[in-house]
């Protein structure tokens, strides 16, 4: 095998580097900024390193009004509890959508994606009034049912796509073996659509995650989400750098740990489409 | 081959986690904006909804003995303030003794979506009955009838006297109706001047000017050549010419007798032309046509400029800067006078079922323990001449300043052009006259146009 001239292997290594450091510099930068003391976070003088690194910023948000333990439980349970519903419904809609030709079924599919067609802020007032009449409004229920609006259609969609790839015949063959409908989709489908489930099941977490309008609207104190508990640090006169950057890092900190186990389903998912077998 | 490998697989790790975290980063909102056309048809969709509810008899009001709760919403601008407002509260519901229990419950200001935000909630039914509030705001809630008429209340409230009555001018002036007062005055911060004593004493200034001509005259005496090089190292005035500009400008047209409802006239054309003359005069620094805030604070802080226009909001890094070498002075009075004054206030939203216990907890606010002890924990100047008149704002110079100009300080109009004017048409107008391209006349028949088409 012929090498590769070491020049060229240093170029790439080069680039690689760069790109990760500029990657990686705004969060390097947040986390500074998380851990400088108040006057020289404040001061006119840039510092790239602090050499009186101070964590009071974290202890501040766990014990301040922001109480960001609360905030991060709530986000969990928001996330975890949408990602589970919207992939129950979406697989189970998919699959119906891919492999069963009914009347009607093209106009269904395009209705579905028509809701992700409105802005967020059309449905805000609606949604605000239906909450508020079905007494979830201030629960998490209440986002779980706002935020599996838009991200079952999409997911919808999503795995259509990814259950289209895979072929008729290994169910039909599952089923030349004795198995029902029910257990071809279950011992055959189900294994091989999981990376693009994770994939999707990833893209709801995150949407879920990150979701600012109807956190805002739904939640209270109690109640309150990561996004809306971060975006209260943003006051009218100023920003307090310190505990915002403080909850950024804590933020990101599960969800990368979650990300690094999750990677190697989540890139096989995302580039799904060959046939197996 | 096999490290190599490894270093490949690490890296791509690395880079994988990295892009997932900043596609994770929580405070990156991606909520949509509540977009004006949305906004409009959502408010005409309600707007029967809520007539029709007013036609309805409200829920009988509770005695004084009843127990009660009122659900307050506010923001807050740190996590400081944020305690304080809680302990304010707890203080509150333990010394009412009226059996009234408010709630607060907090939401992000979300850069100025705190007023549309509660707008899509009330709208959709929300059941906060007091919130603090922007007179910006005002018009909007009005036209949908969510607010409440305080006026008979506030004219049956024993400490009515203890706020000026051009507060109350400016409130009523938000709702658009001058017999209607829907909102309550809480805390304010007043434009005044900041100065440098010693700039003033090496000008031969010996006191702070007291008429507009005098302050002119003043902001050109302390336009100094300090080295004799020939080039000017201490600019008289820190000209604010960006977006917020509008605020100082005011004064000037003021000053000479104009006024925001006609722009065009005599006497606001002068305004405009002394504002001009101190920067092709060079009396203010050459880059005050783009300064906007920070600069005119940084260049007041560096030593570049003997005065400018600011709040107290400034205050305390200018005492740390400068020690005693820093002082104020309310903008002094011409033919005619007015400062800006910023504004914070509540309001009583009209679906509440306790009008009398939510006024009780918004009085408590404007005139009570809970005045005093916003306004000394946040620095804001307070509304109340009873609390301004306490040892804590009448030995700080700053707050002296702000008090003194209560009298004649307003808001510029609000009308449905009033953000643009602000923050396109004024600094690009302001600019262009500056820099000589219009006469001030032109700039003030723009202008007023904008404002008032």
């Amino acid at each position: 095998m012929k090498r590769e001239p070491k020049a060229l292997t240093a170029l790439k290594f080069t680039v690689l580097f760069l790109m990760l450091l500029f990657l990686l510099f705004p969060f390097y930068w947040t986390f500074l900024t998380s851990i400088k003391p108040y006057d020289e976070l404040y001061g006119k003088v840039v510092t790239y390193w602090t050499a009186n690194p101070n964590f009071e910023a974290y202890g501040k948000l766990f014990t301040s009004t922001v109480d960001f333990f609360s905030a991060m439980k709530n986000s969990f349970i928001v996330a975890l509890c949408t990602t589970v519903v919207t992939l129950t419904v979406a697989t189970m809609a998919a699959y119906a959508f891919s492999r069963y030709i009914f009347p009607g079924r093209r106009v269904l599919m395009s209705i579905f994606l028509c809701n992700n067609m409105f802005p967020t802020v059309l449905l805000l007032i609606p949604l605000y009034s239906i909450m508020r009449n079905l007494h979830l409004l201030y629960t998490p229920t209440s986002l779980v049912l706002a935020y599996t609006t838009f991200t079952i259609p999409f997911s919808v969609w999503l795995l259509i796509g990814f259950i289209n790839d895979l072929p008729m015949s290994l169910e039909e063959a599952a089923m030349v073996d004795g198995c029902n409908r029910g257990q071809a989709f279950m011992k055959i489908v189900f294994p091989l659509l999981r990376p693009s489930i994770i994939a999707t099941g990833v893209y709801i977490f995150m949407q879920s995650w990150n979701e600012y309008t109807f956190a805002m609207m739904f939640t209270n104190t109690a109640t309150r989400t990561i996004p809306v508990a971060l975006k209260s640090l943003i006051g009218q006169l100023g920003v307090q750098w310190d505990l915002l950057t403080a909850g950024g890092i804590l933020t990101i900190i599960p969800v990368c740990i979650m990300f690094f186990f999750a990677q190697k389903r989540l890139v096989e998912g995302l580039t799904a489409g060959a046939v197996k077998g | 081959m096999r490290k190599r490998l490894v270093t490949r697989k690490i890296m791509a790790v690395a880079t994988a986690a990295a892009m997932a975290a900043s596609a994770l980063t929580a405070c990156g909102s991606s909520g949509t904006q509540a977009t004006e056309a949305a906004k409009t048809e959502a408010a005409k969709t309600e707007a029967a909804t809520q007539a029709a509810a007013a036609e309805t008899p409200k829920a009988e009001e509770k005695t004084s003995d009843e127990a009660v709760t009122i659900k307050f919403q506010y923001w807050a601008d740190n996590t400081d303030y944020s305690a304080l407002m809680q302990d304010i509260i707890k203080k509150f519901n333990s010394e009412n003794g009226k059996g009234i229990t408010v709630v607060g419950e907090e939401q992000p200001w979300d850069g100025g979506a705190y007023a549309e935000n509660l707008f899509n909630a009330k709208m959709g039914g929300s059941d906060v009955d007091v919130s603090t509030w922007k007179l910006t705001s005002t018009p909007l809630f009005v036209n949908n009838d969510l607010l409440l008429d305080l006026t008979p209340y506030v004219d049956a409230m024993d400490t009515k006297s203890d706020i000026d009555d051009n507060i109350y001018s400016v409130m009523k002036e938000a709702g658009g109706d001058s017999s209607k007062m829907y909102v309550m005055p809480w805390n304010i911060q007043v434009l005044y001047v900041y100065y440098r004593p010693s700039i003033f004493e090496k000008a031969g200034i010996t006191e702070v000017p007291k008429t507009y001509e005098e302050f002119l005259e003043d902001i050109k005496k302390c336009t100094l050549d300090t080295d004799g090089d020939g080039k000017t190292d201490v600019y008289g005035f820190g000209m604010r010419g960006a977006k917020g500009g509008q605020e100082p400008w005011g004064s000037f047209v003021h000053g000479e007798g104009g006024s925001f409802e006609d722009l065009t006239s005599d006497a606001s054309v002068a305004g405009m032309q002394d504002f001009i003359d101190l920067y092709t005069n060079g009396y203010v620094p050459p880059t005050a046509t783009s300064d906007g805030f920070n600069e005119i604070i940084a260049n007041f802080q560096s030593g570049l400029t003997a005065m400018t226009i600011h709040h107290t909001g400034s205050s305390g890094k200018m005492e740390e800067i400068f020690g005693d070498d820093v002082s104020a002075f309310p903008f002094p009075a011409g033919k005619g006078q007015w400062t800006s004054m910023g504004d914070t206030e509540t309001v009583i939203f009209s679906s509440c079922e306790h009008p009398d216990a939510a006024f009780e907890w918004v009085k408590y606010l404007a005139t009570g323990e809970g005045q005093k002890m916003w306004c000394e924990g946040t620095g804001n100047v307070p509304v109340s001449k009873t609390v301004g008149a306490g040892d804590y704002f009448q030995n700080n110079r700053f707050m002296k300043a702000s008090l003194d100009g209560e009298s004649y300080a307003g808001i510029l109009p609000i009308r449905d052009t009033t953000t643009e004017w602000i923050s396109d048409l004024w600094p690009n107008t302001v600019a262009q006259a500056l820099t000589g391209d219009i006469t001030a006349a032109d700039a003030m028949q723009i202008l007023q146009d904008g404002l008032w088409k």
